[in-house]
């Protein structure tokens, strides 16, 4: 471990249980940690600062400040000793293998959605069937775990860094990306294609990156939410680390009885894939939350040199069932199906009325340009 | 290292990359030449190989960022110049499907076949050779179509291809794709797996010295593929005792009475069924699986005796048949054609076959003016020579791989065609089963590369096993029941298999279904398809459930009533004798 930020801020908890399995069913046992923090919480992190809400059990972060709970040193080692599984498509983080195209997919269609309403149709035409999506881009992925995200976000062109508060994550990560010579810049033929990425792997927490000042096109944090301590804090620095316009993928698992029947009653009682205790189900998110806090939220720290909407909200308005509109920010669910073995992007329809949004699901935001009205 | 990534990349953080680099540095200086890297390497350069890389080679995203080589240990230039004056015709042949011809065409490859030189099968007749029960195939009944090049479209439910003339078709389209390499003349000496710290990449030795380290390695290196037992799959089949015959027919123009030559002819004899695939209206191909023995002796036989013994097997009853097998077994000396033309014709004569008839023979060499027999349509013209250096035999197998992608240590390589399966030529599915296979594995990699997937990863590659790897199952099952349940001379198995196509000839949706098997639609109805496929399976499961029961009952008329009483009680305590 380094000096300098290796002592305080390693060990976040939104960082270490990463190790989510399919449908964030963790694989770390964590009984103790079981909080109720909801929409009230979410709120009343990122209004700490202003307002006078204490009464909510709520972590006292602000954007730039690091969330205040730390983990157990002996669970950081028994994760450690579960990286080694990051790669092991059979293994451990088989339903996140398997959950990875999807994610990719609807970074994929989001990207080309706001290119054809942004740049015309013959623009996202060309992005659709190029190559390098994401060419040029500056992309972070905010526990980035063995690098499952990483990886792919790399090869369509994005100049990425996967971040992760475990050494371990990012040593196994490291490790994996140096077998593809297509990841590790270091042969010509990658260069020469002239459609790859780059791909960095670096042991620190958002937090840590708000202080230099590098910023994103686009923030990815995969399956992370739904285990830190403090989401209004960990939601306002990924917010922060973006560019105007810039934007956030986030997926997570909401707050419902499905959601408890399957991650808890499901995987921990019945079939015992998890140990009992893994899933707090009360840290689970809705989108419902998620939007609430888009539509509070302001950016408080803008950039040098840039003066970005500072006062203006991300979401603006929403429609029917609390959505808000596709320009702005958009929920997606995921559904496994176990017969197929596979995971699917449910249908926008489906994931409107919310019966596909009952368990894992995407998130999409973005943050508005300084020169929008 | 790019620009962009140290702008990204926050000062001071621990170079891990470059650590881990300079470990895999050292570690392949124990090699003896530098392994190249390539995103994907396929062996063999047969139809299968060569379709992938034109498929892969086809799609823009995939090219621009996906390195592909072939290695091929051949001579593709031979291929690629190879050329046959008109009305000679190579020996190996396959009736592509319509959907296999959608599919060369949607890659860009059909329009290199030199169509002139393939011939769509508008009709297909399938006899029992004993009960002579018959099931007719009618593409413009049944409402396959395939569209031509101006515009309209012809009825057709496959389109007979020289295999050469396909592969030619796909170098030449290769030709046009530069970033596809193709290594022939090349073998590959050996494939290590790469030492490396969390699961290396196969290093593919190759017999120029090279060497190719492949994020995929794909098999399409044919039955005894050395990927397969690289990646350690094993591989559940048998040898078929039977031997296919091929060879170029060539015979007299059908009457103008009598339509175009573009019936397909299969009789199913208990040694097995003989096929004729119609390529020109005076060449047609032959596909005769027999027994061993007699496809020794046929293959080595003057030709024109086997030119009698084919237009005998189409034509006299299945008792004569085994008396002529019998008799070119027997004879010591080799059989001269005369010989054996009497002996035909004394058979017939027996038969009460009369020599205008179209179950006769002894037409082959008169010119057909005038009016045809009477069901002459229902039999082949009759073979007059046979051209020289066409006849070949080769082993019938029945073999699927367990899996189509490795894992484990043999993990980054993926099987199709004839590397993940073989199959019993009767129904013609061996090579549109490879360039389905190859559509598939195309399709999906081209998905991963567009989501930035790791094209050798076990989850890019699923959806093509999941896609291929049941549907071909169901045909290679179908196929080889249709081959056991036709090689009995049992009475109640001909009885039973003899209702069992007539029903099937009554009801036009199951014939369809039978007809899928076949693969004639195209793949975009791949839903009804795989449905229907379902029904045709079924349909075949049944008929050899007709035929288990017709042995029973066979067995029990038999008066085997102890053997029976003994079974029962096996059965009833568990004790099964296998």
């Amino acid at each position: 471990m380094t000096a300098g930020y290796g002592t305080p801020y390693s060990i976040t908890a939104f960082q270490t249980y990463l190790f989510s399995l399919n449908s964030g069913w963790i694989v770390a046992r964590r009984i103790s940690k079981r909080r109720h923090f909801g929409y009230k919480e979410i709120q009343g992190g990122v209004h700490s600062r202003s307002s006078h809400d204490t009464s909510a059990r709520r972590v006292d972060a602000s954007p730039g400040a690091s969330p205040s709970s730390t983990v157990n040193p002996s669970e950081i080692a028994f994760f450690s000793r579960l990286s080694q599984q990051w790669w092991d498509e059979h293994g451990e983080f088989a339903f996140l293998h398997k959950m990875n195209p999807i994610r990719m997919q609807f970074i994929r269609e989001k990207i080309l959605e706001i290119t054809r309403e942004e740049q015309g149709e013959d623009v996202a035409a060309r992005m659709e069937n190029g190559p390098g999506l994401l060419k040029g881009l500056d992309v972070l992925d905010v526990g980035c775990g063995g690098g499952l995200l990483s990886e792919s976000l790399a090869r369509l062109g994005a100049c990425t860094l996967g971040i992760d508060a475990s050494e371990a994550n990012i040593g196994i990560a490291s490790l994996h990306a140096a077998a593809d010579p297509r990841l590790s810049s270091r042969t010509p033929s990658a260069a020469s294609a002239g459609v790859q990425g780059s791909l960095t792997y670096a042991y620190t927490s958002a937090e840590e990156l708000l202080r230099g000042s590098q910023r994103y096109d686009i923030v990815c944090s995969m399956e992370v939410l739904e285990h830190v301590d403090n989401p209004a804090g960990f939601l306002s620095a990924c917010a922060e680390l973006l560019k105007p316009g810039g934007h956030l993928f986030l997926s997570t698992i909401a707050r419902t009885p499905l959601s408890y029947l399957l991650t808890i009653v499901a995987a921990e009682h019945i079939l015992r894939k998890v140990s009992v205790g893994t899933h707090s189900h009360a840290k689970f998110i809705n989108p419902s939350e998620l939007v609430g806090f888009f539509q509070k939220y302001r950016s408080l720290s803008p950039p040098p040199n840039e003066k970005s909407g500072s006062d203006k909200s991300w979401i603006t308005r929403t429609y029917e069932h609390g959505l808000p509109s596709r320009k702005e920010a958009e929920v997606r669910g995921m559904v496994y199906l176990p017969w197929k073995g596979a995971w699917v992007l449910a249908p926008r329809v489906a994931s409107a009325y919310g019966a596909a949004t009952a368990c894992n699901y995407l998130f999409w935001v973005r943050k508005p340009t300084s020169d929008a009205l | 290292m790019l620009s962009c990534s140290s702008r990204a990349a926050p000062k001071g953080f621990r170079p891990y990359n470059k650590l881990l680099v300079a470990r895999a540095d050292r570690a392949r200086l124990h090699t003896d030449s530098r392994p190249e890297d390539y995103d994907v390497v396929i062996v063999g350069g047969g139809p299968a190989g060569l379709a992938l890389a034109s498929a892969l080679g086809s799609k823009p995203h995939v090219r621009q960022t996906t390195k592909v080589a072939l290695i091929e240990a051949g001579d593709l230039a031979k291929i690629r110049e190879w050329h046959l004056p008109a009305g000679s015709f190579s020996n190996r042949v396959s009736s592509l499907t319509n959907a296999s011809q959608y599919f060369l065409e949607s890659i860009g490859a059909w329009r290199y076949v030199d169509e002139t030189r393939t011939a769509p099968m508008e009709e297909m007749q399938v006899w029992d050779g004993i009960s002579d029960a018959r099931i007719t195939y009618v593409a413009s009944e049944l409402g396959f179509r395939h569209p031509t090049q101006d515009g309209s479209s012809v009825p057709q439910m496959a389109r007979m291809t020289e295999n050469l003339n396909l592969q030619r078709a796909l170098l030449r389209h290769l030709s046009s794709v530069s970033e596809v390499q193709l290594l022939d003349k090349t073998k590959v000496s050996s494939i290590i797996r790469e030492d490396r710290e969390g699961g290396g990449w196969p290093l593919v030795h190759l017999s120029d010295g090279r060497v190719l380290r492949a994020r995929l390695l794909i098999g399409a290196d044919g039955f005894n593929s050395p990927v397969r037992s690289y990646a350690g799959i094993s591989s559940y089949g048998w040898a078929y005792p039977t031997q296919a015959i091929v060879a170029t027919l060539s015979h007299q123009p059908r009457s103008p009475l009598q339509g175009p030559n573009t019936t397909a002819y299969q009789r199913f004899l208990p040694t097995g069924p003989i096929a004729f695939l119609p390529l020109s209206p005076t060449e047609s191909s032959l596909v005769w699986s027999t027994r061993p023995h007699l496809a020794q002796i046929l293959t080595k036989s003057n030709p024109d005796v086997l030119t009698s013994m084919i237009n005998a097997a189409f034509r006299l009853p299945e008792v004569s048949i085994r008396h002529l097998h019998k008799l070119i077994s027997d004879t010591t000396a080799h059989i001269t054609p005369n010989q054996i033309q009497e002996e035909i014709a004394w058979r017939e004569r027996s038969h009460a076959i009369p020599p205008n008839s179209a179950l006769s023979s002894s037409l082959a060499n008169v010119d057909n003016t005038g009016l045809p027999p009477e069901d002459a349509e229902m039999y082949p013209p009759l073979v007059k020579s046979i051209q020289p250096g066409t006849v070949a035999s080769f082993p019938l197998r029945f073999n699927h791989a367990d899996t189509y992608i490795g894992e484990g240590a043999g993990s980054r390589t993926v099987l199709v065609g004839d590397a993940a399966h073989t199959i019993h030529p009767l129904a013609g599915q061996g090579l549109n089963m490879g360039l389905m296979d190859v559509e598939s594995l195309a399709e999906c990699i081209g998905n991963a590369v567009l989501t930035g997937g790791d094209i050798g990863s076990y989850t890019a590659l699923m959806p093509y096993a999941q896609d291929r790897y049941f549907e071909n199952h169901k045909i290679l099952s179908a196929v080889d029941k249709l081959h056991k349940l036709y090689s009995s001379t049992l009475e109640p198995v001909v009885w039973a298999r003899s209702v069992g196509l007539e029903v099937v000839n009554e009801l036009d949706s199951v014939k369809a279904a039978i007809m899928m098997s076949a693969g004639a639609e195209p793949r975009v109805t791949i839903g009804s398809a795989a449905r229907i496929w379902g029904a045709a399976a079924k349909g075949v499961e049944s008929l050899a459930g007709a035929m288990g029961l017709a042995v029973t009952i066979g067995q029990g008329a038999a008066g085997a009533v102890h053997n029976g009483l003994q079974e029962l009680m096996r059965a009833t305590t568990g004790q099964r004798r296998v």
